[in-house]
């Protein structure tokens, strides 16, 4: 026991792979938690948080990989040991042959079951408010009693490991301030790891916070790594929130397209630069919310057929294009083609150099112009402020878009070509130059747009693995 | 065989056309494009500008093709593979410009006589002549044939930024103009409103002005203080550095970048503001500065006035293109021997508020430059609006030219005319400022003041303060920047 006392706590998880009854499985984890560390393991529902978290209390099947430096005494407080103990209880009830009615086990005894500090379990169940229950049935308790009880349980058995998973959910005012005080107390004696889903129920004590998604350990980030931190926020809350993309502005209204035309028909297109040609008699057609991926090595001229769509390439009046109702170079304006395209490049993110407020950056969307030179309207402003919501950048809204991270500029140019919900949203290369964490911030953002929306999505990129889901047309370039 | 224009005209009517400049609300172009569709428009050279103007009227939904002399189509030019690259029909003159209901003439002022005799007798009846400077009619008094609607459709920019701006959604500040000799149908308003909608410009403002307001405006401003002042300060402030053991990279910099610095207040706030970076003695000294300049040069910017007014400029100009430019590429080959020019900027750092600093002289030089300016053309009869653009508005422009590349850069941007004046000025400045420079030491150009003591008598600041503000300048450039900044980029 001394020996265990002085020994810090180092556990190590190595190419990890766990399944928990073939519902649920946890890939490659790579995760190492050091003395004087506290964690929180975040993600969004059924990534794997509590998975990962009941890991470190040796559940669930090893199918590869270790697992290192588990200290003997570990306790979990969570919603499935919670569920465990009461169906445990009720099991006993069943037990018919004895013919008598079970009263089932006693909070008492529940509580006291593992206990290690008799003082210590008085004055918790006190300020627990638990003293009228202890001799009741533990099966008979309400959710939140119960929890309190497992909570009790845990914090007197002296764990060398603590865990709780959502330990705040289901608790009233007055006892989440008192459990949160109590941990504080805990700080310097008993690692912790919480599985916590809000951002503003981390404890101030928590040192690293691990992001599940899809069964794997996705981004590991100190607390202290501010910008990291902000952007797993976002992350989180794109994922989590219940926020829809906001709908389009009634007032700003796009013509109706005739739904039985295409919305892009090219036929036979050349784009060619001196005598080199780079798209040769090319034929493609997009039908109206039909989404498409378009692939191809660098140079394969994927940028200039789409700006071939867009307007935006010179050769686009000397070829067979028809867009929206409109055969090109028929006396429309490009501001007439543009009206019905949502377009996100990087070159578009470097030509977008303006100081100008996050808000008016999505306004911008409404006017297709680069910075903004129009009055807009109440309403529109009020749309830019829901996509900021959605975002979770409302508190930056008159903040200026140049000064904001490169991955927070991509997703307001997103929000920006998707503010007037167009008939076509393209998206050139959306995740080129993002980190990893960014890169999942815009294919969260786009995949809200695909299932939130009627827009077709033109989707360019050559990652093999940001794939979106539902779109299932493809053009590869070569 | 020139026959200036100006000086054929009655003085009441000189007066009524200088006169001339009316800035237009974006509400007054709600029919957009309209006087143009269906035209055929047909332009005239593929520089930069020509091509950056067809390629936003082709984008705004007109028929743009581009006619060149049959050597740069049969050579493949750059101007040819400017256009054709960009997927427009290119043909001669014999070719295009009879089918053409509008014209737009982008070649350089000193081809305009050959062009237009060489197209005109190939447009279309009742077709349309358009300018993007008016020199060719006020100065060369080129008689166009009666049935043609002539219009000037001027954007303040450099052709790239004409394209950029329109690319973005909005434009550049664009000036329209009819010439009302020839104006047979009443149209040509019309179709200038519609050119600069097509080209962007309604967007960013648009000045309705004369042609011949435009042309001793533009004149005026561009060959004092635009490109002249700033070419004689830049050689003279280096040159001052150099004597004073100031670091010549050091200076170098100081310069080229500082002209950009310091004028990116006056476009902000006018000659007020940008005195007002000025620490409150360094405004004394920079105010005392302008002042003693101004006394020194005013007969200068009266004699350039006046020359450009009774066409003697243009004359002794026009004599130098007849001569192979002899004149004008001999003092280019000269500004490129200067030391200032020769001499490249050090990576040293200077702050936005040194250039302020230890640019005193620098800004006395633009105040005087603008103000004496901005005076000299009022004085001659040219609205105070019109005076504003030639002389504040632009300067920033051009001092942006030379962070770019030196006087290089500035030379190379500018018209042939604005060249050839900037050296005209360059050359008669720089010995009238001999004997001020003297005194010139580098606690106002290079290391700035040195002061233990900030103090200033405050009845000095006040009088210094309040003649600032009282300039015509400043109360034209307040109302102007406010109509501006109703239509320009919420920033």
């Amino acid at each position: 026991m001394i020996q265990q006392d002085t020994t810090p706590l180092n556990i190590c998880l190595n190419n990890l792979c766990v399944n928990f009854e073939e519902r649920f499985q946890l890939h490659d984890i790579n995760w190492q938690i050091e003395p004087q560390q506290h964690w929180v393991i975040t993600g969004a529902n059924g990534a794997g948080k509590s998975a990962l978290a009941a890991v470190l209390a040796s559940l669930g099947n090893v199918v590869k990989g270790t697992i290192e430096g588990l200290p003997k005494q570990v306790a979990i407080v969570s919603f499935e040991a919670q569920a465990e103990l009461i169906e445990a209880e009720l099991k006993k009830d069943d037990a018919d042959i004895m013919d008598v009615v079970s009263e089932g086990t006693s909070v008492h005894t529940i509580l006291l079951e593992h206990c290690c500090d008799q003082e210590l379990a008085k004055q918790l169940i006190i300020k627990f408010d638990l003293q009228k229950l202890m001799s009741r049935a533990f099966r008979k308790l309400s959710t939140g009693e119960s929890r309190k009880v497992m909570l009790i349980r845990a914090l007197v058995s002296k764990p060398d490991l603590l865990i709780l998973d959502e330990p705040f959910d289901g608790l009233d005012v007055n006892t989440l301030a008192m459990l949160q005080e109590h941990l504080h107390t805990l700080v310097d004696t008993i690692p912790m790891i919480m599985v916590l889903n809000r951002f503003d129920e981390f404890p101030t004590f928590i040192t690293d916070i691990a992001y599940v998604d899809n069964g794997r350990l996705q981004h590991q980030i100190r607390r202290d790594d501010v910008q990291a931190f902000g952007e797993l926020y976002q992350l989180l809350h794109l994922k989590t929130t219940n926020l829809s993309v906001p709908q389009a502005d009634v007032e700003t209204t796009i013509p109706a397209l005739d739904p039985d035309q295409p919305l892009v028909h090219l036929r036979d297109v050349t784009i060619k630069y001196g005598d080199q040609i780079i798209i040769d008699k090319l034929n493609w057609i997009i039908q109206p919310n039909q989404h498409w991926q378009l692939s191809g090595p660098n140079g394969s001229g994927k940028t200039g057929l789409l700006s071939l769509i867009t307007g935006d390439h010179p050769q686009c009046y000397v070829n067979d294009i028809f867009v929206f109702g409109f055969k090109r170079g028929s006396g429309e304006s490009i501001w007439q083609i543009k009206q019905f395209i949502g377009y996100v490049s990087t070159a578009l993110q470097w030509e977008y150099r303006v100081g100008t407020s996050l808000r008016n950056v999505i306004v911008s969307g409404f006017y297709d112009s680069i910075g903004l030179y129009s009055k807009f309207t109440k309403k529109q402003g009020q749309i830019a402020d829901q996509w900021l919501q959605l975002l979770g950048m409302s508190d930056r809204a008159d903040q200026p878009f140049n000064k904001m991270s490169y991955g927070d500029r991509r997703l307001l140019l997103i929000a920006r070509a998707m503010v007037k919900h167009p008939p076509l949203l393209i998206l050139d290369e959306p995740c080129l130059g993002l980190d990893d964490m960014n890169r999942q911030l815009v294919l969260a953002l786009i995949e809200k747009i695909c299932t939130d929306s009627e827009t077709a999505v033109l989707y360019v990129n050559h990652h093999a693995e940001d794939k979106i889901k539902g779109i299932d047309n493809f053009l590869a370039l070569e | 065989m020139s026959n200036n224009y100006f000086n054929t005209l009655p003085l009441r009517e000189q007066l009524a056309q200088l006169a001339k400049c009316r800035f237009m609300h974006i509400s007054e172009f709600p029919d957009g494009v309209e006087a143009l569709k269906g035209k055929k428009m047909v332009v005239i050279g593929c520089g930069a500008q020509g091509l950056a103007q067809g390629m936003n009227l082709r984008d705004s939904g007109c028929d743009v093709s581009y006619t060149l002399r049959p050597a740069a189509i049969a050579e493949k030019r750059q101007s040819w593979k400017n256009a054709t690259e960009n997927g427009f029909t290119v043909g001669t003159y014999e070719e295009l410009i009879p089918t053409a209901d509008v014209v737009l003439n982008l070649t350089p002022d000193k081809q305009h006589t050959s062009v237009v005799n060489a197209i005109m007798p190939l447009m279309k009846q009742d077709a349309c002549l358009s300018y993007s400077h008016g020199f060719n009619i006020v100065e060369e008094g080129m008689k166009i044939r009666d049935d043609l609607t002539v219009i000037m459709v001027a954007p303040k920019c450099p052709g790239s930024e004409v394209r950029n701006e329109y690319v973005r959604g909005f434009g550049v500040p664009t000036l329209i103009a009819v010439h009302e000799a020839n104006d047979p149908k009443g149209e040509g308003l019309a179709l200038a409103k519609a050119y600069a909608v097509g080209t962007g410009g309604h967007k960013a403002g648009v000045l309705m002005s004369s042609f011949i307001a435009e042309v001793k405006s533009d004149l005026m401003g561009e060959q004092t203080i635009l490109c002249g002042m700033l070419q004689t300060g830049s050689l003279l402030c280096f040159d001052k550095m150099i004597e004073e053991g100031v670091d010549a990279g050091y200076a170098s910099k100081l310069i080229q970048y500082g002209w950009e610095t310091v004028t990116e207040a006056l476009k902000y706030g006018g000659v007020t503001n940008m005195l007002d970076r000025l620490s409150n003695p360094a405004k004394i000294k920079c105010f005392d500065l302008a002042d003693e300049m101004k006394q020194i040069l005013r007969p200068l910017y009266n004699k350039h006035q006046d020359d450009i007014m009774n066409g003697t400029f243009s004359r002794l100009m026009m004599a130098d293109w007849a001569n192979d430019d002899v004149n004008l590429l001999g003092w280019r080959a000269e500004t490129a021997e200067t030391a200032f020019e020769k001499t490249p900027a050090s990576d040293v750092e200077i702050s936005e508020q040194e250039y302020f600093d230890h640019g005193i002289l620098m800004v006395a030089m633009v105040k005087a430059g603008v103000e004496l300016a901005f005076e000299t053309m009022t004085a001659a009869g040219i609205i105070a609006d019109s005076a504003y653009y030639e002389s504040l508005h632009e300067t920033p422009l051009i001092a942006n030219t030379i962070a770019r590349k030196k006087l290089y850069e500035m030379n190379a941007t500018i018209s042939d005319t604005a060249e050839y004046g900037c050296y005209l000025y360059n050359h008669a400045c720089i010995p009238l400022l001999a004997d001020f420079m003297k005194g010139i030491k580098s606690d106002v150009i290079g290391r700035g003041l040195s002061l233990d003591d900030l103090g200033v008598d405050n009845a000095r600041l006040i009088e210094v303060n309040t003649q600032l503000r009282s300039h015509p300048v400043e109360a034209i450039g307040a109302t102007l920047r406010g109509h501006m900044s109703d239509m320009k980029k919420i920033v």
